[in-house]
């Protein structure tokens, strides 16, 4: 019988870890996810059924602390040459079962490329977080607050924008980081987060590259108030709030390289978020068909199988193919940022502007071709027990977060068509 | 300006009545359901059952095409198509769920009721279920979840007729209804399909869980059995296809105006997301800005495109002199062309309003989201898109075998 496993993966290129990890996860997935995500909606605020699934993916099982380097504790996949592809799979197999638990595991991952990475791993920083996520079976999380009330676009907009509206301020007092702001919708706050990554200005209006800082914030540093979770469509595993920073001090050491790199690297963030969103996606999609794949079998029209109606094939085609392409490429993106040495430096304005690419690709086919699953299944495509409108509610946001479609289209055209005034 | 100036239709086809009707439940949509929302949020209990009842009973929208012989308001010309196409505008806009049953009970209305054929003996054994004055008339229709295959038998014997389904799906209310009408393939009789009218606590009907479904929370629906429930004669209406048929074309107009109310929604929310949002930090406000104006033109296209389609569909149900009566295969498919195409648009359309407000447009508080599943889970009771094309190529292309 296929499988999903029949979906295309570039074999040649996969890390030793890929099947391994892999495997580790979908029986996570199997055991402590899926027999119960059906009640994840109603849990969106306590996370009493979510808690435990996260403290055995990632305390238990050690994924929160892949990034960091062994010495640490780690398991040193920033220093590796397979950071992209094994993380895709990684990201892929929790999105099977839950896209909203993807994104939360994903972001532990996220603030850290900016220092666990190499060539620009900052040893200082890796060892004073290290500790958190690496001494503990307990789930942590970290956060990457980019986004702020007036717009999440314009903050990552920074060809043109240029930080410049970046509200949340860090102002150097002797030795200290003093800032001052409000972030919103962070991936992991909403009372959860141990760790925010916050995009922050030196010079608030400024469009200098050097005046963008990204400074890590321990949440229970004193002036941090983290907001209740924001209830949502769907991703219910993942908490979104309010964090304010009111003259929060920091070690000077917190900011994660200095002017001008810090901006520079944030772009390697963008590039892994792009890399996740096609994960998530990819994920979601597998499961979506193997959800489609059981309802179609077994409901029948006209005395055989529906997905034995030519009309009907002809849509699950479609959507095999999509998810076999979206596989594909994401694989080919992670592929990329694994091998700078080919495809040129994660946080170059072409890797960024090709996730993104990517990335809203990805996205629009994945909300064409789940609500088209959804329209096979009749009235049932709307019950929670097939999960197809479970993905299809989560992923939505794929489509909507890190600046949304349009700011994809913008840069995409601003890098082929080298446009200079989008 | 209001939706109804804004978005055209052609006026001349609605009366005064059609008009101020929509007035009334516009405020009714505003007071009794979006001022409470944003705290009530989809409660059922605290919100939609009381603005159900109030529309349904206070209001007296149950009553409106009932016969007045029966008890009813008497609006029971075909002319009612534009009535309800105005009504279920203003309704979905507040809540499409509440849309949806209140589309359920006057499609079955058109096939009992309609002046010229009203069905005199159903209508006096079902005046206090679907049209009465103390309890809400929840009408649950029981139809094909696969295009043309009923999902109950019903077998003519003395006396009246059985009827037999397992683990059916209704379309809306399993959970609630005073009254299932459901589409059954008949045994024993010269017709192939009939609607068979059995009331909510009849002997042998099951109830099963209450489903967690997508949106719609005004509608409690449970997959429901049906165990040798006997009807009588009287009580198999809308024999035969072309009548099931004109009663899922009534049907098909009643979505379809729910869906172009829960696009005026979403502009609306739309709107004010355009007007106050500021993008590029230089002042741009969100609605000036070409890229995103494009995108919201798309939205209001569709929207605009909707009515217009959903107000033709209105004025053919209208004049059966004219176009033939709704049971009609060029009208059903007509009808049917019409909803899927409405309903995908719609879906696009507050697909791409969610685009336009990112995290706003996915976060309860601003409500957008809440259309989007709404107008998908109404999309999901007209059953596969790819099944009704085969309804339409029959037609237009004369196939045979599809
Ligand atoms: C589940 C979830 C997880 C999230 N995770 C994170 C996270 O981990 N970290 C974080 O910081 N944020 C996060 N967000 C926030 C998310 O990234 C933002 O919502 C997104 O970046 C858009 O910002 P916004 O909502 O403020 O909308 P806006 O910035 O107001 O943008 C709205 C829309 O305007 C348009 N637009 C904006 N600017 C332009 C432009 N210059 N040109 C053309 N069109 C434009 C786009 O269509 C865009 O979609 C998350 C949100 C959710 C719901």
């Amino acid at each position: 019988m296929r499988t999903i496993d029949d979906f295309t993966r570039p074999l040649e290129y996969l890390s030793p870890l890929d099947d391994p990890l892999g495997m580790v996860v979908r029986e996570w997935a199997e055991t402590c996810v899926i027999p119960y995500r059906r009640r994840f909606d109603e849990d969106w605020k306590e996370h009493e059924l979510i808690e435990p699934a996260f403290k055995r993916l990632m305390g238990e099982l050690g994924m929160q602390r892949v990034l960091f380097p062994e010495d640490l504790g780690g398991w040193g996949l920033g220093r590796s040459n397979y950071a992209g592809t094994s993380s895709y799979r990684l990201f892929e197999e929790v999105a099977r079962a839950d896209s909203g638990m993807a994104v939360a595991f994903g972001v532990i991952y996220w603030p850290m490329v900016m220092i666990c990475m190499e060539p620009h791993v900052n040893r200082e920083l890796c060892e004073e977080f290290a500790p958190i996520f690496c001494s503990t079976t307990e789930p942590r999380f970290a956060a990457n607050a980019m986004t702020e009330p007036q717009g999440g676009a314009d903050i990552e907009n920074m060809e043109i924008v240029k930080g410049s509206t970046i509200q949340t301020t860090a102002v150097l007092d002797g030795d200290e980081w003093v800032i001052n702001g409000h972030k919103l919708w962070p991936t992991n706050s909403g009372g959860v987060c141990n760790l925010f990554g916050v995009v922050c200005t030196t010079n608030p209006g400024s469009e200098d590259p050097n005046d963008f800082a990204f400074i890590f914030v321990p949440a229970d540093t004193p002036g941090v108030t983290q907001g209740p979770p924001y209830e949502k469509a769907g991703m219910a595993a993942d908490k979104n709030g309010d964090i304010w920073f009111e003259n929060v001090r920091v070690p000077k050491s917190y900011r994660a390289h200095g002017p001008g790199l810090d901006l520079l690297y944030f772009k390697e963030v963008i590039t892994f978020g792009n890399m996740g969103s096609i994960a998530f996606v990819g994920g979601s999609m597998m499961n979506v068909y193997e959800r489609l794949k059981d309802f179609v079998s077994e409901e029948t029209y006209r005395g055989k199988p529906l997905k034995e109606h030519d009309a009907v094939a002809g849509v699950l085609a479609d959507i095999a193919r999509d998810i076999e392409i979206i596989r594909i490429v994401g694989y080919q993106y992670a592929r990329m940022i694994d091998r700078p040495d080919l495809y040129g430096p994660r946080w170059s304005d072409e890797m960024v502007a090709k996730g993104r690419a990517y990335k809203y690709w990805a996205c629009d086919r994945a909300v064409e071709d789940v609500g088209k699953a959804m329209n096979l299944m009749s009235t049932y495509g709307a019950d929670r027990d097939w999960d197809v409108e479970k993905h299809w509610r989560d992923l939505k946001i794929v489509q909507l977060w890190m600046g949304g479609k349009q700011l994809c289209q913008a840069e995409v055209a601003r890098w082929f068509f080298e446009c200079e005034t989008l | 300006m209001s939706d109804h100036d804004l978005f055209p239709y052609l006026y001349e086809w609605a009366s005064d009545m059609d008009v101020s009707l929509a007035g009334n439940l516009r405020r009714w949509a505003e007071n009794e359901v979006m001022a409470k929302r944003l705290e009530l949020k989809e409660d059922y209990e605290q919100l939609l059952e009381p603005a159900m009842r109030k529309l349904f009973l206070e209001i007296g929208m149950q009553r409106l095409l009932w016969p007045e012989e029966h008890g009813g308001d008497g609006h029971n010309t075909p002319a009612a198509s534009l009535t309800i196409t105005a009504a279920l505008e203003q309704v979905a806009r507040g809540d499409v769920g509440i849309a949806l049953l209140l589309s359920s009970l006057w499609a079955l209305q058109s096939a009992v009721a309609m002046e010229g054929a009203v069905n005199g003996e159903a209508c006096a054994a079902l005046a206090e279920a679907v049209a009465g004055r103390d309890e809400p008339a929840l009408v649950s229709l029981v139809l094909p979840l696969f295009r043309d295959e009923p999902q109950a038998a019903a077998k003519h014997g003395k006396g009246g007729w059985t009827v037999e389904a397992a683990s059916t799906r209704p379309l809306a209310c399993g959970g609630n209804a005073s009254l299932y009408a459901v589409l059954c393939a008949l045994q024993g009789s010269e017709e192939e399909w009939g609607v068979l009218l059995i009331p909510g606590d009849a002997k042998g009907i099951e109830r099963g869980d209450a489903l967690k479904r997508t949106g719609l929370a005004a509608d409690i629906n449970t997959p429901v059995s049906f165990g040798k429930v006997k009807v009588p004669e009287g009580m198999c209406v809308a024999e035969g296809r072309e009548a099931c048929r004109a009663m899922l074309s009534w049907l098909y107009l009643g979505i379809s105006a729910s869906t172009v109310g829960a696009l005026f929604a979403s502009y609306e929310i739309l709107k004010e997301w355009g007007d106050s949002r500021v993008i590029k930090g230089r002042g741009h406000i969100f609605k000036e800005n070409p890229l995103t104006a494009a995108v919201m033109a798309e939205v209001a296209k569709e929207t605009s495109l909707a009515r217009m389609l959903t107000w033709d569909l209105a004025r053919i149900l209208s004049e059966p002199a004219v176009y033939g009566p709704p049971g009609q295969e060029g009208n059903h498919v007509t009808a049917a062309m019409v909803v899927h195409q409405v309903s995908q648009a719609a879906e696009n359309a507050i697909n791409r309003a969610m685009e336009m407000m990112a995290s706003a447009g996915y976060a309860r508080e601003w409500n957008l989201e809440r259309y989007w599943r709404d107008v998908k889970a109404l999309q999901l009771c007209l059953g596969p898109y790819e099944l009704a094309k085969m309804d339409v190529s029959r037609y237009f292309y004369r196939a045979s075998t599809l």
